[in-house]
């Protein structure tokens, strides 16, 4: 079964390695990607049998330690149950058709490997995703599926909206993956070792010891709500969804109707047994089901084109399953998964043919909604019965339109202060700065002095320098130089600040440096290269195409950005995790800052690639033609 | 301030001339300005009903290669195809030296020039065919936004898109936004006043008190803060609307012409204005608060186009214009020498079936093959609505629609009535295809359907051919049900239709048609009148599959009405007593060929119970070969079809495409359509066109006057000229003329596609149409002498632009001695071929197309006739 288990994870990554390799033929990728899904459909269904004759055990299996210290391991899990059986099933079921359909209809389409390569990726994560035996793993794969999906959103890369819409896609993703790593975080502190999902139910078996205290479950469980939310396009992280439908039809399809919108319950499903404890966070899945259920049913109403509404009518559904969830209703759930996921995944494939549908078969050409004036309002005083009714009916028709204001609501709660307090950071002048954070240093240091505290505490400034720096590269916008050097120098920072909070752990700060330094200094010669004979800051919003001119250098550049952000293939991936788990160690306080800064420095970093790689190449006749 | 505006359109257009120059105190004048503007826009109805038409009729004033050059000035679009393309059909034989060189001689340049051109015509240019500098692009408003650093577009397009498709939604979302009858600024300042919750971005309180004023105080307030000099206003409001040129022009057609929505709409381009204006206004003051810089008082970088200097004077880019002649001339020339040398073999004379075609160039390679399989035949073409306009209602259709060329406006309305108790309209309750309305319905759904899509998806991907539930193919038309054609009243319905023909009103339409086709004697004893349409699953588009003859929907009440009112004695005695005598034996029969399927129907078989028809199983014995042969010939185009295999297989394989939901090309409709032909079917019957050719049935010794070919001139031009240059333009520039492509469209309000849910609409053909299409000018050629030809061109009215300023290229090839003579605005000139240009021959179309992956030259061919 283990064996089992890891072809069935490798065969997508192998698959996309070989259509990486190959030429850009699109007969050859079509017959790689026909044997790789057929070899890993094979894999599958052994797998599933073997565990069937089983008897349906849920099955863990621990592959290898990846790093080991003394107080810290990071073995390589993985773990198979029903929850994890019937979403293996259904990605592979899903993304066969999708293989198969897409032979066809991307046929001629410039970006065929590009397209093949990426959902290759995107399934290869989702794997690891539902066969992740802990927090830690099912987080690398929660990160491949985001920049695969990331990548996929801004597929047409020649316009300006798909790749607009793919970064507003990626900063919910990101904001969310704080949730994550500090969850991750905060179950490494609570349970120590036994943070697997294996073992979380037995933890949390004896209903009259809790393994940990109220207010530490409560907080692990909202941040896994966060995760959840973002990933599902839940309340208040709706508007995400209908807005990323900007790929080839299947491409939506996949990511947005059928599977990466249902990770987020997936992530429920495994977590049960932490937030089902107590009765609040239960609550809470239940309220945020019910205002999803709620925003998005009436947002669907005003959905204009028909992508919008399937996506507003997904997620509803998806709410409806957060609800059934917090009712302990899991077999439902799975029930539920598994309808919406092909009805909405089917639909979406024929949605081209509304036209015909609705003019041919349903006749349909206007709408009925219509508050019935006359017998509600009866109660009212005349002077109101015809302004009350007009009035309500302008407002959900607005609030409808808005879907929500949702995305007002985040874009003001989360993003307009960071990019204020950012912008007003890059506004001062370089000695102010330098100056500033000398003073801000020296009064740290003066008190510890005085006062005789630990040195560790002068992690505390260092901190915040590390955010504002982050916060500088994220409302950064004319020069991109300075946004890789920010996030460089606030990854060094965080690394410093560790060693100051445990001197012991300069090794695993020097790992993760180790995954840092290489993507800074290779981004830094990318960007020289790519902007030789271009000033950036005259032009600073024009979309520069460089993955159209520079083909080989944007690929460096997303090599670099993903080091930077700690994407699973650079050391800096599990150096995060170590920096997190000594900052639970040492100073808990830490791990606030430092997902901060890794979340915005990714966004940042992001920005920065699609401005320089995304868009259409001038083309531009010189006028004495 | 007063200022000159609307000064140096060049070539303007005669009736906007006056507008213009009313204009002389130069103060702005919104009006004038909107009309003005309205022209530019692209005028692509909704996509219910696509009609080809001219992508640059706005331009068709000026000669072709300027019209396309001030396009390009204009949207930023490319004016030709690159130069290393027109260098490969060169290396590739496509284009020849003589053509080269008669382009050269055409390109109106003087004698240095020509030499400098030949000079430099081999060397490389990789960006000549690039665009220009463009208002859309590089105009005062993008310069102004960069200063400013706002991205206008980015904050005001979603939400206006979003009002707009939810205004003028046909169907698609459940609350409908009008209230009866109310416009669309009504509407607008209805949400932003009325509303508990505001409409962002209106709800400034500056731009609230704007709200209750009139859309021309609004836009000139607005102007005057964003713009803040006249001199710029209609360039901004220009620059402004071609932001978004989909829905500009979609509210411009609408404005134009409301019945082109099913609900109808009350909105202007002067609203949109209005409202664009306001929210622009709004998030600028949101952003930089009530004191940004206006444009005018920021200066403009060096070399922004402005519109009020010589913006908009063409620049045609010489070599790329000279290859471009030179290919189409090659292309051109290739039918020319394969007519005049056409050694002229007489049709059967007594042929024992005619059929008649729509003049589709699809239909070209069938009617050749048909020939090919049944000698006896004899066909003819002319245009699918078979000189039949009228409204038709079918028993599922909810509305009427018009089945005629859309310059015509019918005014009889034909209604389809089921024949028996069996066929009446089964119910229509939908099947959860897209309809899952409450919230508990969709919760029960989504739960129990599950596991049915699941097993229907994977279905309809690995065994495509079973279709979609509830929506009907076109090979399924009822052909049980009747058309009620004899008007009983003279009452007019509610909408102004006459229901039905008079006997006389048929003899009227009936004989007209068989005279321009040059059918009034010799009639076989069956004629079998082919409509035709295509079906597909998965597609928006497909209206612009149908028959162009009949905007854009199968053909098949046309031909059904025509075969019935042929057939009916009293029409014919009425034709008999007007020279046309259609003798008792002889019984015309409506077909539809379904071009995607390449199958046909035959309509009415009750009737054909009572009336027998001889030679009719011949007949549609030698259909079914011709058939399976013009589905192998169209095999050729699609890479993923079965390479040489036997004619059955390639026509399942054709057949399966219109059927399988992942499927973008069920056909490749109009692609290298290049010539139209107006003239017997001798001239052409020994001819391998492949399918190239839009051919027009007609007799040049019954039309002294030129007024037969006027009539059919009339419907060639627009009709095939329109498709012709729709697909060239769309080939060209498919990002800016064209609608990009299909995979990630996404319907908007039923009203056409954008991408993404909040993108502009996409006018113009998805790259999926047009990929293999070499884009030439339509070539109509006419089989007359050029006297009798002046006179039909006197008769043509405004169409005469098209051929003056060489939007089609017209030929006149004299009936005897086929002389040919091109036509310019100058006169006719005498077409001199190279004598050794030979025209190459065979004997069967099957070996021509052997091997074949690409277009083909025009052959003879040396069948013997049997």
């Amino acid at each position: 079964m283990n064996g089992l288990i890891l072809t069935s994870l490798a065969l997508p990554l192998l698959g996309f390695i070989l259509i990486f390799l190959s030429d850009s033929y699109e007969k050859r990728i079509a017959r790689i990607s026909f044997w790789c899904t057929h070899a890993m459909g094979l894999s599958l269904v052994g797998l599933l049998l073997t565990w069937a004759s089983a008897g349906f055990p849920s099955h863990e299996y621990a592959w290898f330690t990846l790093y080991e210290t003394s107080d810290y391991r990071f073995p390589i899990l993985f773990y198979l149950d029903k929850i994890g059986a019937v979403y293996l099933f259904s990605v592979w079921a899903i993304f066969s058709i999708i293989v198969k359909y897409c032979r066809v209809y991307l046929h001629r389409e410039a970006g065929y490997q590009r397209f093949f390569m990426t959902i290759f990726s995107f399934v290869f994560g989702l794997n690891i995703v539902i066969l992740s035996g802990s927090i830690d793993i099912l987080f690398a794969g929660w990160e491949i599926v985001g920049i695969s999906s990331f990548l996929l959103i801004a597929f047409y890369r020649h316009r300006v909206q798909p790749v607009r819409n793919a970064l507003r896609a990626y900063t919910i993703y990101r904001f969310c993956d704080l949730g994550l790593l500090l969850g991750a975080w905060l179950s490494h502190l609570l349970f120590h070792e036994s943070q697997r999902f294996s073992q979380l139910a037995e933890l949390f078996s004896n209903p009259a010891l809790p393994p940990a205290g109220y207010a530490a479950l409560l907080l692990v469980s909202a941040l896994i709500l966060i995760a959840a939310m973002g990933k599902s396009a839940q309340f208040p992280f709706c508007f995400w969804l209908p807005r990323a439908m900007e790929g080839p039809t299947p491409s939506s399809a996949i990511f947005y109707g059928a599977l990466s919108v249902h990770l987020g319950v997936f992530l429920l499903l495994r977590t049960l047994p932490i937030w089902s404890y107590y009765y609040l966070p239960r609550f809470m899945v239940f309220i945020i089901g019910l205002l999803t259920v709620i925003v998005a049913s009436v947002s669907e109403k005003t959905q204009s084109n028909i992508k919008g509404q399937i996506a507003y009518a997904s997620i509803t559904q998806v709410g409806f399953m957060f609800m059934e969830l917090a009712l302990g209703l899991e077999s439902l759930v799975l029930v539920h998964f598994f309808g919406n996921a092909f009805l909405r995944c089917y639909q979406l494939l024929v949605s081209p043919s509304i036209v015909v549908h609705l003019l041919r078969v349903e006749s349909a050409t206007d709408a009925d909604f219509n508050i019935n004036k006359s017998p509600l309002f009866r109660f009212l005083p005349e002077s109101l019965r015809h302004t009350v009714p007009e009035v309500l009916q302008n407002s959900l028709y607005v609030f409808s339109l808005q879907e929500g204001q949702l995305e007002m609501l985040v874009r003001a709660v989360l993003w307009s202060p960071l990019k204020r307090l950012g912008s007003s950071i890059n506004r001062m002048s370089s000695t102010d700065k330098v100056l500033y954070s000398l003073a801000g240093f020296a009064l740290v240091e003066v008190l510890l002095l005085t006062f005789g505290f630990d040195q560790s505490y002068v992690a505390l400034p260092l901190s915040a320098l590390m955010v504002l720096i982050s916060l500088g590269a994220f409302s950064e916008k004319h020069s991109p130089y300075k946004v890789w050097h920010a996030i460089g120098a606030s990854s060094l920072l965080a690394g410093l600040a560790i060693c100051f909070l445990n001197p012991e752990a300069w090794a695993d700060v020097l790992l993760f440096a180790s995954g840092i330094v290489p993507a800074w200094i290779l981004g830094i010669i990318v960007l020289s290269k790519l902007l030789e004979n271009d000033v950036f800051a005259d032009r600073p919003f024009t979309y520069r195409a460089f993955a159209e001119t520079q083909p080989t250098l944007s690929i460096l550049l997303f090599v670099s950005f993903l080091g930077l952000v700690g994407f699973p293939i650079s050391p800096a991936f599990l150096g995060e995790d170590l920096l997190l788990s000594h900052a639970s160690n040492f100073g808990p306080w830490f791990a606030l800052p430092l997902t901060i800064t890794f979340v915005i420095n990714g966004i940042a970093a992001a920005r920065v690639f699609l401005r320089l790689c995304m868009g259409r190449p001038t083309e531009l006749r010189d006028s004495q033609q | 301030m007063p200022r000159l505006t609307n000064i140096n359109m060049a070539h303007n257009h005669p009736p906007l001339q006056t507008a213009t120059d009313s204009l002389t105190t130069a103060e702005f004048n919104l009006d004038a300005s909107i009309a003005h503007i309205a022209h530019w826009l692209p005028a692509q109805g909704p996509i219910k009903d696509f009609i080809h038409h001219n992508t640059l009729h706005a331009f068709q004033h000026h000669p072709f290669h300027e019209g396309v050059a001030i396009a390009a000035k204009l949207f930023g679009a490319r004016s030709y195809l690159p130069l290393s393309d027109y260098q490969a059909l060169y290396l590739e034989g496509r284009i020849n030296n003589d053509a080269i060189s008669w382009a050269i001689d055409h390109a109106d340049c003087s004698a240095e020039q020509q030499e400098q051109l030949r000079k430099t015509l081999f060397e490389k240019d990789d960006i000549g065919h690039y665009p220009p500098a463009s208002l859309t692009n590089h105009g005062i408003r993008n310069a102004w936004l960069t200063q400013l650093e706002v991205d206008l577009n980015a904050l005001v397009h979603p939400i206006l898109f979003r009002l707009l498709s939810n205004y003028l939604d046909q169907g698609i979302s459940r609350w409908s936004l009008p209230n009866d009858k109310e416009s669309f600024w009504d509407c607008i300042g209805r949400l932003a006043r009325n509303s508990l919750i505001p409409l962002y971005p209106l709800n400034e309180l500056h731009v609230q008190d704007l709200l209750i004023q009139t859309p021309d105080e609004v836009i000139a307030h607005c102007l005057q803060k964003i713009v803040g000099d006249s001199a710029f206003f209609e360039q901004y409001l220009l620059e402004m609307l071609l932001a978004h040129p989909g829905w500009s022009g979609m509210v411009g057609v609408i404005e134009q012409n409301p019945k082109a929505l099913l609900a109808r709409r009350d909105i202007s381009l002067k609203q949109l204005i209005a409202i664009e204006l306001l929210m622009e206004w709004a998030s600028l003051l949101k952003k930089k608060g009530p004191h940004f810089a206006c444009i005018a008082e920021l200066a403009h970088p060096e070399g922004t186009p402005l519109l009020k200097e010589d913006a908009l004077s063409p620049k045609v880019p010489l070599r790329l214009r000279v290859w471009h002649e030179a290919m189409e001339w090659s292309l051109h020339s290739e039918l020319l020498s394969a007519l005049k040398s056409n050694s002229s073999q007489s049709s059967p004379t007594t042929p024992t079936a005619q059929a008649l075609f729509c003049i589709d160039d699809r239909e070209c390679s069938l009617r050749r093959n048909l020939e090919e399989v049944y000698p006896e035949v004899e066909t003819f073409g002319a245009a699918g609505f078979f000189g039949i306009d009228f409204f038709y209602q079918g028993l599922d259709d909810a509305y009427p629609v018009a089945q005629c060329p859309n310059i015509i406006v019918p005014k009889h309305l034909i209604k389809e009535s089921a024949d028996t108790e069996l066929t009446t309209k089964t119910s229509k309750t939908p099947h959860g295809h897209f309809t899952a309305h409450t919230l508990f319905r969709g919760w029960l759904y989504t739960q129990t359907l599950g596991l049915g899509f699941a097993a229907r998806m994977a279905w309809d991907v690995f065994r495509p051919g079973a279709k979609l539930p509830n929506i009907r193919s076109l090979s399924e038309i009822d052909a049980h049900s009747q058309l009620h054609l004899l008007r009983e009243s003279e009452e007019l319905n509610e909408d102004g239709h006459l229901l039905g023909f008079s006997l006389t009103e048929m003899a009227d339409r009936i004989g007209g048609l068989l005279r321009n086709i040059g059918l009034t004697q010799h009639f076989a004893p069956i004629v079998v009148v082919v409509a035709h349409g295509s079906s597909s699953v998965n597609n928006p588009h497909f209206a612009a599959y149908d028959c162009g003859a009949c905007s854009g929907k199968p053909g098949a009440p046309n031909a059904r009405a025509f075969a019935w009112m042929a057939n009916n004695e009293d029409v014919r005695a009425i034709l008999r007593e007007r020279g046309i005598d259609i003798p008792d034996s002889t019984r015309f029969i409506a077909a539809l060929h379904n071009t995607s399927r390449d199958e046909i129907t035959y309509f009415d078989p009750h009737l054909l119970e009572q009336h027998p028809a001889t030679g009719l199983v011949e007949f549609q014995t030698a259909m079914t070969i011709a058939l399976e042969r013009n589905a192998a010939e169209r095999c050729r185009w699609f890479e993923l079809a079965p390479i040489q295999q036997s004619n059955a297989v390639a026509h399942a394989h054709v057949k399966e495409r219109t059927m399988s939901i992942f499927e973008p090309r069920p056909e490749y409709n109009h692609s290298n359509n290049l010539y139209a032909i107006v003239g017997r079917r001798q001239l052409t019957r020994d001819l391998f066109m492949d399918r190239r050719a839009f051919l027009h049935s007609y007799d040049p010794n019954t039309d002294g006057q030129g007024e037969v070919m006027a009539r059919i001139l009339s419907a060639v031009i627009p009709v095939c000229g329109g498709i012709n240059l729709e697909y060239l333009f769309s080939r060209i520039d498919n990002s800016v003329y064209g609608a990009g492509t299909k995979l990630p469209h996404n319907v908007i309000g039923l009203l056409g596609v954008a991408n993404g849910v909040e993108g502009d609409l996409r006018t113009g053909l998805p790259q999926q149409m047009i990929e293999v299409h070499q884009p030439a000018r339509l070539l109509i050629v006419v089989e007359q002498t050029h006297d009798i030809m002046d006179k039909t061109i006197a008769r043509l009215g405004e169409l005469k632009e098209w051929l003056d300023n060489e939007w089609v290229r017209l030929v006149a090839c004299h009936p005897e001695s086929h002389q040919q003579f091109l036509y310019s605005a100058k006169g006719w000139e005498a077409i001199e071929l190279p004598d050794d240009a030979l025209v190459p021959s065979s004997e069967q179309s099957a070996s021509i197309l052997a091997g074949q992956t690409k277009t083909i030259p025009v052959h003879h061919l040396t069948r013997s006739l049997a």
